[in-house]
């Protein structure tokens, strides 16, 4: 509920109709004004007490979106501790809830992996085979609330969701490229999708009132390849070729911002998926197209005197 | 302070553009669209591709309006015959024709992704057809331009499950000249219905017999010698 999109979900909960009652756990106080939703500052290493804020609330529904992106909040060897510790409590504790009825998890397309000859868009029914660390902690998470899902008997819905990028999201890809020079692939530079982070935040929202019972990729229309989006964001194009990367990614990381693994491999393999089933089940259809998402991201100021925000591109 | 401590970015943003303002002039801002087909990258590469074909396109009112619909071309080795049926059609309907038969490796996989390749698997070929998109499919290459190869019944099988129609689409072109051919047939249906797999070996096979009786009705000389057909291809 302290992360970006978590306080957007959290907002746009705080206006459905039918959510009586809203509690959230997170490691940051929330970053927009909620009304109704009662909060709790716990680290994902608090198992205890999260597992009591949890079972005493006793939800109808647990939204798990306690997922650490790398190098986004914090660094790989991090990233996977507060990621593997959070889906441990809050997954375990939700399975003590005799209340509950459905749970909706975060995940990610890179559960599919961009191994050579995998799918170009792979749908829901594709294999999970994830060839990235951001891959594989999601697939994790996956299967735990799967598991947890068959133990004991409820609707367990998976959102596999495009990279998330929104003006003030902390996304390792929404970081490099808006660097004024960005490395891309001279010879591999590949197309991706994104997701904006209201569009996720209403792909969740969707998921608890229908109390979705499967897996569902949430992908913006459309895709780009990164030299489009340095394009796009009228930043310099640096080509690199095999090794240079090596030296790119660590001036990258000295200079704030560290290209993780996942997103050096959509840079080189691209990373689609097809995201037709979220409008057949959930009547989801994003509002921003992949470019418009790019677009956005540019128009993001690092100052913003209030009376003079323009939202057109840089 | 600010100002000093922003300095060098807009220094660098500065010199950014002016490095890359011609580039950008000639380059417009595109993105490419859900397979990541790169339509203004066709349109630059289409003066090129007709300094080597000059296509003539022929049956094109067999094609769907709007629907999915598998093509099945024939392919001589090295003719690229996939390619240029591709583009030429995707010209003559103003609607994106998928080739089937990308590698998945650098360079040549991600350029001919923006051309319009998609890998040769069943997963990538149903996901087009799934999504109303006009796929082509190329038979097994032959060293003999009017034979028509074998034609691979497991990318014949999605527009099955989709239960679409599958198109021969019979090609023509000549090793050293730059006339070339393609000729869209009607839909082949197949002979016997059939709840498993052989639906789509049946189809397959169906489909070959149609793509060689259209090369046949082509005409043209026939040695039976291959290089010497091939000059008089086109």
């Amino acid at each position: 509920m302290g992360g970006e999109l978590g306080s957007y979900v959290s907002a746009k909960l705080e206006a459905e109709p039918w959510v009586g009652s809203l509690v959230g756990i997170d490691v940051d106080p929330p970053r927009r004004r909620l009304r109704k939703a009662e909060f709790h500052l716990l680290q994902p290493s608090q198992r205890e007490r999260i597992v009591d804020v949890v079972t005493k609330f006793n939800p109808h529904v647990v939204i798990n979106l306690s997922v650490w992106e790398p190098d986004a909040r914090a660094a790989l060897a991090h990233a996977r501790q507060f990621t593997a510790d959070a889906a441990t409590a809050i997954i375990g504790a939700a399975a003590e809830c005799p209340a509950l009825e459905s749970m909706v998890v975060r995940s990610g397309i890179e559960v599919y992996g961009r191994e050579r000859n995998s799918a170009t868009r792979p749908t829901e029914t594709a294999p999970i085979h994830p060839t990235s660390d951001y891959g594989e902690m999601l697939a994790n998470v996956e299967a735990q609330a799967r598991e947890v899902g068959r133990r004991i008997g409820i609707a367990v819905g998976t959102l596999r969701l495009a990279s998330v990028l929104g003006k003030h999201v902390p996304s390792p890809l929404g970081r490099l490229l808006r660097q004024p020079v960005v490395p891309f692939s001279l010879f591999a530079d590949s197309p991706f999708a994104v997701i904006e982070d209201g569009d996720a935040a209403r792909a969740f929202v969707l998921a608890a009132a229908r109390r979705l019972d499967e897996p569902i990729n949430i992908v913006a229309p459309g895709a780009i390849t990164t030299l489009q989006a340095i394009m796009r964001g009228k930043r310099v194009p640096l080509p690199m070729v095999g090794p240079e990367w090596l030296v790119a990614s660590k001036l990258s990381h000295v200079l704030g911002a560290p290209i993780p693994g996942h997103v050096v491999e959509l840079m080189h393999r691209g990373r689609l998926a097809d995201g037709a089933k979220a409008l057949d089940v959930l009547g989801f259809s994003p509002v921003l197209s992949t470019p418009e998402v790019i677009d956005h991201l540019y128009a993001w100021e690092s100052v913003v005197r209030i009376g003079s925000i323009q939202e057109a591109v840089a | 302070m600010a100002q000093l401590i922003d300095f060098p970015l807009k220094a660098a943003t500065r010199a950014g553009n002016a490095l890359t303002l011609p580039l950008r002039a000639a380059w417009p801002v595109h993105s490419v669209d859900d397979y990541g087909r790169d339509p203004h990258l066709i349109r630059a590469l289409t003066p090129f591709a007709q300094l080597r074909w000059s296509v003539t396109v022929g049956g094109v009112q067999h094609l769907p309006a709007n629907k999915g619909a598998l093509l099945v071309c024939n392919s001589r080795r090295y003719s690229l015959s996939a390619v240029y049926a591709a583009l030429a059609l995707s010209d003559e309907t103003g609607r994106p024709v998928r080739f089937v038969g990308r590698p998945d490796i650098a360079p040549i996989g991600p350029f001919m992704r923006r051309i319009g390749g998609l890998l040769a698997t069943p997963a990538d070929v149903l996901n087009a057809l799934s999504h109303h998109e006009l796929v082509l499919v190329a038979a097994a290459g032959t060293s003999h331009p009017r034979n028509a190869g074998k034609v691979p019944h497991e990318l014949i099988g999605p527009a099955v499950v989709a239960g679409l129609p599958v198109l021969p689409v019979a090609t023509m072109s000549s090793a050293i000249g730059r006339a070339a051919r393609v000729e869209v047939g009607p839909a082949v249906r197949p002979r016997r219905k059939r709840r498993g797999p052989l639906a789509e070996v049946e189809l397959a096979d169906e489909v070959q017999h149609h793509l060689q009786r259209m090369l046949d009705g082509f005409g043209g000389v026939q040695t039976g010698v291959a290089p010497i057909d091939w000059l008089t291809e086109g």
